[in-house]
């Protein structure tokens, strides 16, 4: 059965809101709601997505559960990311045991340290002893990717260039400032190879989607963002198992096989080719051009590529990251489900001044909260 | 449109325990796969997706730890998700698998969990973070207390007794006798339950759930896959349904709430769902067997009225009838239920794993004889969740 994303709402994301985290999921929701045209009775059932270390509260969507209209629905809270949540929501809907589902993802950034909650998603013997979290295994998977590929520098601070230069078109970006370029060189390592400049923002906001099937979509006469292709898959839980070295390049297995799963299912050959824009989880710039390659944008070892001859730019043959990425917006655990809210609002002739022309097919792909370990591809299309 | 038949093929449980030293959480989550996987005769590479159940994440002391179990439980590289709904976890894990093969992507779904609640220094002080950090949780309220004044409620509304709710335990223990997997097997009798030490009024001692460690794990599958494997004697999947209700405890406590606590609202609307689904009018005579999901003696009391098992207020009355003991009309927790075995993450995945083994006549020394179609629940949070899955040996 086909199913449709029928509406988006999303707050702005920034620094420290002055909302509760039920307060932003409330919002997100109410905007999704209103774009739907659905009315919150005719909601059949919600999908929450977040994680209990982020949100300092165990089984966190007992909170939310309220604010994102699930009170005496089938409710379900998804953890990973929040992209897990549109896997769930499309399971329910394509099964036919729904006529829609609501999908809402928050974090609230300024109340939680990341970095020892990230760190407390290692396994208690090996690695989180050693200090592992988000920043320092995107770091080791950065590094070799660099190295193996001669990726430089420069390149790295090129897409942070071209997402922050996007953000400055998105209203609801926590990050519109460019790093000049003089001073990207400067800007002090967190984590080798990453700088400072080239991590994302941690930002507090919440985004939702409502999803429906065929039936409902078309009698709702609406402009829509088809769910032609999706695809999920996870990895080792060690990172030294996860990335694969390939001739040129370096690749992520799940990343890989999502996306090939996802392809499959819209009957993707050439990615290059068929795929307008892209929404893709930007968690370190090295990661884009990581995707550029194992998405097939290009071939191995040369992402770099892609940004140097300008494709990936807003006015480029293949736009990515149109809305300014994690690199600019970084609701954690939420990020992932931003990247198919952007996309859906492209394909449906919605994303206003960050709007790529003549989108046909649109691709969103996310990664899990705190690691590449989980991928989750998503294709849409109008 | 027909829906697909779907079917429990393979069930698989570890003994439930006080603490398990010997094995890691990932390492006690593959014991379960392993069995469920020769229950039903299949390999890890038969496996199409995966669903992991798991639910706080503080119990485990690490975040998200379904990934470092993904290894163990031959979830690499493939489809892979987790869900959490506290208590509720397994019924929403088993849903979500069942939806995974309804959706006609996938054909045969690993729904896994484990729990290592032998490691938890204090379960009370992990489960007061489950509530509002501006109203609730500052009165050091937990999931004992919460359960304690549906208790009260139950007794003031329906005038239920102690001694009606120490009946429940009485029979819980004595299935769990003939459940080897079970983590209290000791009779005990009404006046044990009544002299125990109160842990909290009107709930004392033994009537209250141990804190168990366990794995359980379930391989779901749609007919096609079935019948490529020539299995006969499957658990089909008749209806599944879930409900939110309220977050707040004081929602419900005044007599004109919509939730008032002495009745479990939100488990009503999910066993009419779930009914609905399955087609069945009249549970009461259509429901051979229960697995209910019931941590204290007197959750279970206000889940079979709201399964629809005896009026609202009655279930005191014909737990004194033993409407609800194996030689009964409807058998409840056969495998002794909850109050015999609570680790969290995997509690309602058990429900659904015995209610399994009754309807297939798997159920060795504590099968109720001629159960064609039961009922499983799980139940989470404030009691704010409830999950309810409907299986028969029909299709």
């Amino acid at each position: 059965m086909k199913v449709a994303i029928i509406g988006v709402g999303q707050t702005a994301y920034g620094e420290k809101k002055n909302q509760s985290i039920d307060e932003m999921v409330f919002e997100a929701t109410k905007n999704a709601l209103e774009d739907s045209g659905l009315e919150r009775e005719e909601v059949e059932s919600v999908v929450t997505a977040g994680s209990d270390g982020l949100d300092g509260c165990a089984i966190s969507n007992m909170l939310t559960a309220g604010s994102s209209g699930a009170y005496l629905k089938d409710e379900v809270k998804v953890s990973g990311g929040g992209i897990y949540g549109l896997v769930l929501g499309y399971l329910r809907v394509a099964s036919g045991a729904f006529d829609n589902s609501l999908i809402v993802s928050w974090t609230k950034s300024s109340g939680v340290s990341v970095e020892l909650i990230s760190n407390l998603a290692y396994d208690p013997f090996y690695l989180r002893d050693c200090g592992f979290n988000l920043v320092t295994s995107l770091a080791f998977e950065a590094s070799i990717y660099m190295h193996k590929t001669k990726t430089k520098d420069k390149d790295a601070a090129e897409i942070v260039l071209k997402n922050r230069e996007n953000a400055s078109r998105n209203p609801l970006a926590h990050l519109i400032d460019k790093p000049l370029m003089r001073k990207t060189s400067l800007s002090k390592y967190i984590s080798y190879p990453l700088r400072e400049c080239h991590l994302p923002p941690s930002s507090d906001g919440a985004c939702a989607l409502v999803i429906a099937s065929e039936r409902r979509a078309r009698s709702l006469k609406k402009n829509c963002a088809w769910v032609t292709g999706l695809g999920w898959a996870i990895d080792g839980y060690y990172a030294d198992d996860r990335l694969v070295e390939t001739r040129h390049g370096v690749s992520l297995h799940s990343l890989k096989k999502s996306s090939e799963m996802a392809f499959t299912m819209a009957r993707i050959k050439n990615p290059l080719e068929e795929i307008d824009v892209a929404e893709v989880s930007d968690v370190t710039p090295f990661h884009e051009m990581m995707l550029y390659e194992t998405l097939g944008f290009c071939t191995d070892g040369n992402g770099k590529e892609l940004i140097r001859e300008g494709i990936t730019k807003l006015d480029g043959k293949l736009p990515v990251n149109p809305s300014g990425g994690i690199l600019s917006s970084n609701p954690i655990f939420a990020s992932s489900l931003v990247r198919v809210a952007e996309a859906a609002l492209q394909v449906m002739g919605k994303a206003a001044g960050r709007q790529v022309k003549n989108v046909d097919i649109a691709l969103a792909q996310g990664f899990t909260w705190h690691s590449t370990q989980g991928s989750c591809t998503v294709i849409l299309r109008n | 449109m027909k829906p697909r038949n779907i079917g429990i093929i393979g069930v698989g449980q570890t003994k439930y325990v006080t603490r398990r030293d010997d094995v890691t959480l990932p390492e006690l989550a593959r014991e379960a796969a392993v069995l469920a996987l020769e229950d039903a005769g299949i390999a890890f590479n038969d496996l199409d997706g995966m669903v992991f159940s798991l639910a706080l994440d503080a119990l485990e002391g690490t975040e998200g730890a379904e990934r470092w179990c993904a290894d163990a439980v031959g979830g690499r590289r493939i489809p892979f998700i987790r869900v959490h709904t506290g208590g509720a976890t397994g019924g929403s894990a088993t849903h979500a698998g069942f939806l995974h093969i309804a959706s006609g992507l996938f054909d045969c779904i690993l729904v896994i969990g484990a729990e290592k609640m032998g490691e938890t220094p204090d379960a009370q002080k992990v489960l007061n973070q489950i509530f509002d950090p501006v109203y609730e949780r500052s009165v050091a309220i937990n999931a004992v207390n919460m359960c304690s004044f549906q208790a009260a409620r139950h007794m003031k509304k329906y005038g239920t007794t102690e001694y009606q709710m120490a009946l429940v335990a009485v029979r819980s223990r004595k299935n769990a006798l003939r459940n080897p997997h079970a983590h209290i097997r000791k009779e005990i009798k009404v006046e044990d339950v009544l002299t125990s030490r109160v842990i909290c009024y009107p709930l004392k001692l033994y009537d209250c759930c141990p804190r168990s460690t366990g794995a359980c794990a379930v391989v779901i599958a749609s007919e096609k896959f079935i019948k490529k494997l020539g299995k006969k004697n499957i658990a089909w999947i008749k209806g599944i349904a879930a409900c939110t209700g309220t977050y707040y405890m004081g929602d419900r406590m005044d007599g004109s709430s919509a939730n008032d606590h002495a009745d479990a609202d939100g488990l009503f609307l999910a066993a009419k769902r779930a009914y609905q689904m399955a087609g069945i009018d009249n549970p009461r005579k259509e429901i051979d067997v229960a697995e209910i999901y019931a941590p204290f003696t007197s959750t279970e009391l206000a889940a079979v009225e709201a399964l629809g098992f005896c009026g609202k207020g009655e279930s005191g009355k014909y737990n004194e009838k033993g409407l609800f003991d194996m030689e009964g009309g409807i058998p409840v927790n056969p495998s002794g239920g909850v109050l015999t075995a609570n680790p969290i993450s995997v509690t309602a995945l058990a429900r659904v794993a015995e209610a399994s083994l009754q309807v297939t006549g798997k159920a060795g020394e504590r099968q109720v004889s001629k159960s064609k179609t039961a009922v499983a629940t799980g139940e989470g949070g404030s009691l704010q969740f409830y999950t309810v899955t409907v299986l028969s040996n029909k299709t």
